[in-house]
């Protein structure tokens, strides 16, 4: 590398590996029983150990990745649907997604309180049930938060990431060179060959990377989970949290070790799920 | 009407909150069965009576993510343009690199930070925060950089240069107001990020940096869901006013400059 590449570049690189490679430098170091506040000062692999033997961690993993899997999957699908429903739109009817907007700049925590207010047992949507005779007393609306089901947590994701989704894929989309679907109109495709063969494959891209980005963003978060999760089995944040912050100081490289997996886990599958979605992008070439 | 459901969805989702948002923050008392809450000013008086609080907690949130702005603007620059026009070997896994901060879950890496941060002394200080906001949210100030610079192109710093332009004034006067919308889209997305931030805020401010998600949190556990809408709205409303004010300096600024 070029002397003056480093140079323009070292603005970036410093803090990046002061803050982000030591900080992690340092969680590993803990979960080996490394650079501990109390500890014997021996690296071990003991508390990978017990992780891999705890059944609950085995839950919390599981829930961690299904809520994730389902808010992602759902945001990037509700993006794209309301992005083709906006680019059908005559230009100046478009401008209504604007109101999208409101979910991107509400924060978790705001968006959290907001599923509270309409999904707890005594919320609005409990109160239009008792209203419409539909239900007697708020203890026959069922529990949706807090449930271990984590539904109300992917509520408040998709609140979020449909919007976000939408943004990213609409992006894309309202660029897009509207002569190639009327060219495959003309030629004889009817609307449902041209949207799978043109339109599609040029939102891939945008749908994919919407995907990875919303799916990391929910295995990781913890201020959804914090309000709206519960403790069991819990997602893996808060299980971390409870570790770090409520009990002993010698149960920290537990914590420490269940961050360095979930860092393993986030960048194996950035980097695989790029390949996979390169793969198939190649295999429908070929077709 | 063939939109209408469309038109419709969007409402549900996005309008309706902030409809039950208004109508929670003007009647504190709304509760189950009502669906028509009986309006009153108490959640507005409560507030107006202890301002305090509120206040130190807006203007710390602003404070740090404003910071924040500036601290990754600072940081991406240079490196936007080198990945930009520059072409080196593993450039592609720099990038790739370069961009983890914001793929990998932030409890991760700041949780180790946190300890040295002790050690150092900038955990529960302000400046502590800036940097580990600035550590998550960098990667879009960078992405829309990039863009900005591949989008531009060098020629206009190349005439530039060879007319006998400094590099100082090329970048003044060249490459940065063709910049401008880059960076007001990649500002926009980092305030969102730092503004809307709690965990980390309450892991490396502990609890001694005042916070606008730090104030909202005890309040939405609490009963006083008033209290709470009105915080909630006060969230939507500053990022809209201050999106606001940017597109307008914006547009005078490029109407001073006869670039539009």
């Amino acid at each position: 590398m070029h002397r003056r590449t480093l140079r323009g570049l070292a603005p970036l690189l410093l803090p990046y590996c002061a803050l982000f490679c030591a900080g992690m430098a340092l969680t590993l170091a803990q979960s080996l029983g490394l650079f501990l506040p109390l500890g014997t000062g021996e690296a071990t692999l003991d508390h990978y150990r017990t992780l891999l033997q705890d059944p609950a961690m085995a839950q919390s993993l599981g829930l961690s990745l299904f809520v994730a899997l389902v808010s992602a999957a759902g945001s990037v699908l509700g993006g794209t649907v309301l992005a083709l429903a906006l680019w059908r739109m005559p230009p100046g009817l478009r401008r209504v997604g604007v109101v999208s907007k409101v979910g991107l700049i509400l924060p978790h925590v705001a968006v959290a309180f907001l599923v509270l207010l309409f999904l707890g047992r005594t919320g609005l949507v409990s109160s239009a049930l008792f209203q419409t005779g539909l239900i007697a007393s708020p203890e026959e609306f069922p529990n949706i938060l807090h449930t271990g089901s984590g539904l109300g947590m992917i509520m408040a994701f998709l609140i979020k990431g449909v919007p976000f989704a939408l943004l990213l894929i609409g992006a894309v989309l309202f660029g897009f060179d509207v002569r190639l679907v009327q060219t495959a109109r003309m030629l004889g495709a009817g609307p449902w060959r041209t949207f799978w063969s043109v339109t599609l494959p040029r939102l891939l891209p945008a749908m994919h990377s919407a995907f990875i980005i919303l799916f990391l963003y929910a295995f990781g978060s913890f201020d959804i989970p914090f309000v709206l999760g519960e403790s069991h089995p819990g997602m893996l944040s808060i299980r971390v949290y409870d570790i770090f912050f409520q009990r002993d100081l010698d149960q920290r490289p537990l914590a420490m070790a269940i961050l360095t997996l979930m860092f393993l886990f986030a960048g194996l599958f950035a980097m695989l799920y790029n390949r996979f979605a390169a793969y198939l992008d190649g295999w429908r070439r070929k077709l | 009407m063939r939109h209408a459901p469309t038109i419709i969805a969007l409402a549900l989702m996005f309008l309706l909150p902030v409809v039950v948002l208004i109508l929670q923050a003007g009647a504190p008392g709304w509760r189950f069965p009502e669906l028509w809450p009986e309006l009153s000013l108490d959640g507005l008086r409560f507030l107006a009576a202890r301002p305090g609080p509120f206040l130190t907690a807006l203007a710390g949130s602003l404070g740090y993510s404003l910071a924040t702005v500036a601290l990754t603007l600072a940081m991406t620059i240079l490196p936007a343009q080198v990945l930009a026009f520059g072409s080196f070997a593993g450039k592609n896994l720099l990038e790739g690199l370069l961009l983890l901060p914001a793929l990998v879950p932030a409890m991760t890496f700041s949780m180790g930070l946190h300890f040295i941060f002790i050690k150092i002394g900038l955990a529960d200080t302000i400046p502590g925060v800036i940097l580990v906001l600035s550590m998550i949210s960098y990667p879009y100030m960078l992405r829309a950089l990039t863009t900005g610079y591949s989008l531009m192109g060098r020629e206009y710093g190349i005439c530039a240069r060879n007319l006998g332009a400094s590099k100082w004034t090329v970048f003044l006067e060249v490459e940065m107001p063709l910049l401008l919308p880059a960076m007001a889209a990649g500002g926009s997305v980092v305030f969102l990020v730092a503004f809307s931030e709690y965990f980390l805020v309450f892991l490396i401010g502990g609890g001694s940096v005042a916070s606008f998600t730090g104030y909202l949190f005890p309040l939405i556990t609490s009963s006083n869901r008033g209290l709470g809408a009105l915080v909630t709205l006060a969230f939507l409303a500053v990022p809209i006013a201050l999106f606001i004010v940017l597109e307008l300096v914006l547009y005078r600024y490029y109407r001073k400059r006869r670039m539009r």
